[in-house]
């Protein structure tokens, strides 16, 4: 429950401009709060005199220390890490640490061990291995009954997964069946009185909570891909490998795949979830031919091709390649928005990246508040230039 | 304290918002070059049962009210600065409350299922070239004949005739069946344009481009007995009911017309620069949104209290001649304030102000026109002094 | 068969701007609405529904909650239920799902269950997944729509990485869509506005749902927010306004060089 101590409650309305649901009104010049709270705390936070507090359930001495150690589950495709697992790792070694445990991997999958000495060079302490030709594809039913089982018997203190289509399909029912608190889409992980503390924005990415699983174990995550610094390659090469015996088969299986599509346009190769850099384009490209250029620029840079819903409705780029809040939500080291306007739903999913390079020829343009460069201009004239410029510069390089 | 919308209410608002945003304001100016709302707009407001959205549910209507009437009023006017589709909804909204009030079960059968369709458009002649708010100087006349009907005369400045040519419907009229008794000897009936002995002319007006204005003579057009409103010769009295709803519906769209132009405005007043500070620093600026700002809500509140007395006449609370002053008030300034308002943004914007490009130029001839629309605002003025000093004339 | 649609009321946060000064949220006049994703998710059980189905849509909130089930019911739901009840305020999504699932099954016999992708205000797609989970049933995530539903087949079209996979699954089953970007959210006519608020309309509280308080709200909550906070400002970007794309070009790439960028 959440109370305001009207001794304390000198009626401020520092709390009432902090609330995100519009919950609390100054009534008599004390805090009032309304049906619409969701506790979310951040009243709590504002507060100057400690009027407000959230009162929660005591937790009960239950022994945790028997979970140990930082797990990451790492997602394979097309018989490949992704990127994102290594990423995962990275940021495991570094609350591994802190916390003097140690940093293991799961591979589950068909035919995965040969990706062990990946993990182990880049310093992973102990893998475990789940391999059964069951697991070839990702079903949520092999899957989620395989890794629950194994967390349930090895007990890690934290588990980690990549907050990809499969990782937010796996994580929530693993999480469920065992009854264990999650949290989504982190972008920050750091070790907090020995719990693992959780960032994550929310709102729209208006707000970023910080948040704790106090009582269950393991604490687990999903992680945004291309937020953490891969795990760089080492010397060691000494992890302990451990097979655990799968006995699974599809009949359990009740969600069963019948034909599967691949759109990406290979000139853009590269998913826009994984990619380091991302070039866009957006209605202001003007066609489907005028993207090319932005297919050039994205090769010089190595970098996927992404789009913005209107360049997608106008059919000029697949869907798979859309960014934005109905498209994939990316977070890469660079974002080159061409000709976008930058609409509230396409900022939502691009304006973590860390470097935002806007081209469009609007001085106005919302884009231009979220880029850190921003160049006014004619793209069609500019693009190609780009391009060329920095096909130069890398050369140089 | 303003009128509480109820959760109906809210939510038409916003229904009618999406749409009217995403369908309506991306395309208003071009209806000014084009000269007709795009068909797919009126297919969109049909399905959002915006058309004759006053006639009863067993006809295909939502039977609103007049305040919900109102809002969609108000929502329509804030995307399409050209008007074109808030007369194009307010006519029928308005006619085809009368006629759902007061027309045959027979014609209701037979015209609503089209109009709530969006396929035909119902509308209003009465003013003819000799007799405008003096309605009572109408030439037009009507006769029995046989089981029905026969028309004669001739309307001028007519809105939505090419619709009602070319996509079928008609439009309430109104004319003498017993010269004699002048205004108690008019009969008020439904004319249908497709019918034989119609013959349209049109009008190029100053706004609203995108809903046509026109005329048509009547030679001999025959009409079925089902057609007339009410009594035969007591037409006079139920028009205005008509009237009045659209007058009432007219107030909440120049208020909000003109709040969407002062947003417009205050917009530009905030970035805009002059002499090293913006133009919102100027206190002869700002000292006139603040005029209008408040005048404006005076407007929308005024409006939303004639509609809510409409409302209330019809569950029998309040008399005639109470809502007719209510709403004759509402009406008064609507036009003037709304376009003295609008006018200003315009001279904020400078040259641009000027431009065809400007949406505010649009809504000023837009709103310019509701000065005379349905009933001018000098016969608002007669009104009320009658309402205050009694029928003798002083 | 019986369809049931969860959803949410959300602040738009496409409305929600920032006091660029305080550096904090601007909440006033943003509008509370249906949560966008659920409204495809809805619609995409209207689309299947047939003569003699019945949707129910459940939400979890406060009384003004109301205000996103009625136009849930304009939209074409059959009957909503609003779980509210202080105690489940401050839920995280074990504790929402643990709601909502109770609900469902008092409501029992169920075929479908239908979620939106996320909550624009937490973004999680937890609850979706936590649900069918506490159920015990199967689960479909990223649908972009429901292609066909024979008898108690159904087959679906279903995001992946790099383009779609059609799925086949036997009822009952839990959907969570993906809003694809031709999705159109119906604006509700009139005439169903109207409507709405004549058709079953409940309210349930805790006790209604019966179950453990402890597994309610803040209290069920396994995590917990310690910290809300605005991000860190963008620092205010360069731009470029060159007379040719020549200069404007060569300053760009003489600002990477110069910050590392590239």
């Amino acid at each position: 429950m959440i109370n305001v101590d009207k001794e304390k409650c000198t009626g401020c309305e520092l709390c009432e401009k902090a609330c995100p649901f519009g919950a609390i009104t100054i009534v008599e010049k004390i805090a009032v709060i309304g049906d619409e709270c969701t506790l979310c705390g951040a009243c709590v936070d504002q507060c100057n005199v400690g009027a407000i507090t959230i009162q929660r359930k005591k937790i009960e001495d239950i022994d945790l220390s028997r979970y140990q150690d930082i797990w990451i589950v790492a997602e394979i495709k097309d018989d490949k890490v992704r990127n994102v697992s290594f990423e995962l790792l990275g940021k495991a070694k570094e609350l591994a640490d802190e916390l003097k445990q140690k940093v293991c991997v799961l591979l589950l999958g068909d035919n995965v061990k040969k990706f062990a000495q990946d993990f182990s060079n880049r310093g992973a302490n102990r893998i475990y291995i789940a391999e059964h030709e069951a697991l070839k594809d990702y079903y949520t039913e092999t899957y989620s009954s395989v890794v629950t089982g194994i967390i349930s018997k090895y007990k890690p203190n934290i588990v980690l997964y990549p907050a990809t289509i499969n990782g937010r399909d796996l994580a929530p029912r693993v999480a469920a069946t065992l009854e264990l608190g999650l949290t989504a889409d982190c972008t920050g992980l750091s070790i907090h009185d020995g719990l693992l503390l959780q960032t994550r924005p929310a709102f729209g990415g208006n707000i970023m909570a910080d948040i704790i699983c106090p009582a269950t174990r393991p604490q687990m995550a999903t992680v945004r891909p291309n937020v953490m610094e891969m795990a760089s390659i080492q010397d060691s090469n000494n992890a302990e490998i451990i097979d655990i015996p799968v006995n699974i088969d599809l009949q359990g299986v009740k969600v069963k795949t019948k034909e599967v599509i691949s759109e990406t346009a290979s000139e853009c190769g590269i998913p826009v979830c994984e990619a380091d850099t991302i070039v866009s384009g957006g209605r202001g490209v003007g066609s489907k031919e005028n993207f090319k250029l932005i297919e050039d620029l994205a090769k010089v840079l190595n970098a996927a091709v992404g789009a913005s819903r209107a360049a997608v409705d106008l059919g000029w780029i697949p869907k798979s390649q859309q960014v934005g809040q109905s498209g994939t939500t990316v977070s890469p080291k660079i974002y080159i928005a061409c000709g976008i306007s930058g609409t509230i739903q396409h900022l939502v999913g691009m304006k973590s990246s860390d470097i935002i390079i806007a081209i469009n020829k609007d001085p106005e343009a919302t884009i231009f508040n979220v880029a850190n460069y921003g160049i006014v201009g004619d793209l069609c004239e500019v693009v190609p230039l780009l391009t060329k410029a920095l096909k130069k510069k890398l050369c140089e390089d | 304290m303003s009128i509480k919308f109820t959760e109906e209410q809210e939510m038409i608002r916003e229904s009618v918002r999406e749409f009217a945003q995403s369908k309506i304001a991306p395309i208003a100016l071009q209806m000014e070059e084009t000269k007709e709302i795009p068909r797919d707009v009126v297919k969109g407001m049909a399905e959002l049962g915006l058309m004759t959205c006053t006639a009863d549910e067993k006809y295909g209507g939502a039977g609103l009210d007049a305040v919900s009437a109102g809002v969609i009023a108000e929502e329509l006017a804030k995307a399409d600065c050209t008007g074109s589709t808030c007369v194009y909804y307010l006519v029928p909204a308005s006619w085809g409350f009368l006629l759902n009030k007061y027309g045959t079960e027979e014609a209701k059968q037979e015209i609503f299922p089209k109009t709530v369709s969006g396929e035909w458009f119902l509308g209003i002649a009465t003013t003819e070239s000799d007799a405008g708010s003096d309605v009572g100087a109408t030439k037009t006349t009507i006769k029995p004949d046989g089981d029905g009907f026969v028309v004669n005369g001739e309307k001028m400045y007519i809105s939505g005739v090419r619709e009602a040519v070319t996509h079928g419907g008609g439009h309430i009229t109104i004319a003498h069946q017993t010269p004699e008794r002048g205004t108690r000897g008019m009969t008020t009936f439904y004319l249908p344009l497709t019918a034989e002995g119609i013959t349209p002319t049109y009008i190029d007006d100053l706004g609203r481009e995108g809903i046509s204005c026109g005329g048509f003579s009547i030679d001999n057009v025959k009409i079925p007995k089902h057609y007339i409103l009410g009594e035969e010769n007591k037409g006079f009295y139920i028009l205005h009911e008509g009237y009045e709803y659209a007058r009432a519906l007219i107030s909440v769209i120049c208020a909000s017309a003109g709040l969407k132009s002062l947003e417009n405005g205050m917009n530009y007043i905030k970035e805009r620069k002059s002499f090293g500070k913006p133009l919102a620093q100027y206190q002869e600026i700002n000292f006139r949104l603040a005029e209008h700002y408040t005048k404006l809500n005076m407007l929308r509140d005024l409006g939303y209290k004639a509609l809510k007395t409409i409302d209330l006449e019809q569950a029998g609370k309040v008399g005639r001649f109470e809502t007719s002053n209510i709403v004759a008030q509402a009406k008064m300034f609507c036009s003037d304030w709304a376009c003295e308002a609008i006018n200003d943004v315009m001279q904020w914007q400078g040259a641009f102000g000027y431009s065809r490009e400007c949406p505010d130029q649009a809504a000023w001839r837009a709103v310019r026109s509701f000065s005379l629309a349905e009933g001018t605002k000098e016969i608002m003025k007669m009104i009320v002094a009658r309402e205050l000093l009694g029928k003798k004339q002083y | 068969m019986r369809f049931i649609v969860c959803v949410k009321q959300v602040p738009d946060t496409t409305e929600v701007k920032i006091d660029p000064e305080t550096n904090t949220l601007i909440r006033e006049g943003v509008p509370s609405i249906l949560n966008p994703f659920d409204q495809f998710a809805l619609e995409e059980a209207i689309k299947i529904k047939q003569e003699g189905d019945e949707i129910i849509v459940i939400s979890m909130g406060p009384p003004q909650a109301k205000k996103a089930l009625l136009k849930c019911l304009a939209l074409g739901a059959d009957k909503a239920i609003l779980l509210s009840d202080r105690i489940f305020a401050g839920a995280d999504t074990w504790a929402t799902s643990y709601t909502l699932t109770r609900c469902i099954k008092k409501i029992g016999d169920f075929n479908i269950i239908f979620c939106g992708l996320q909550a624009i205000d937490g973004d999680t797609a937890q609850v979706g997944p936590e649900i069918a989970a506490q159920l015990g049933i199967p689960q479909i995530t990223y649908c972009e729509s429901v292609e066909k539903l024979e008898g108690k087949k159904l087959t679906a079209k279903v995001q992946t990485d790099d383009g779609y996979k059609i799925v086949e699954t036997r009822l009952p089953i839990l959907i969570t869509g993906i809003t694809p970007s031709s999705f159109e959210p119906t604006n509700p006519p009139m005439m169903s506005i109207m409507k709405a608020n004549k058709k079953p309309f409940s309210t349930w509280d805790a006790n209604e749902l019966g179950g453990s308080k402890d597994n309610y709200g803040l209290n069920g909550s396994l995590t917990e927010v310690i910290k809300v906070y605005s991000p860190p400002a963008r620092q205010q970007g360069v731009v470029i306004d060159e007379e040719t794309a020549e200069t404007a070009v060569q300053k760009l790439i003489d600002l990477l060089s110069k910050d590392k960028v590239i």
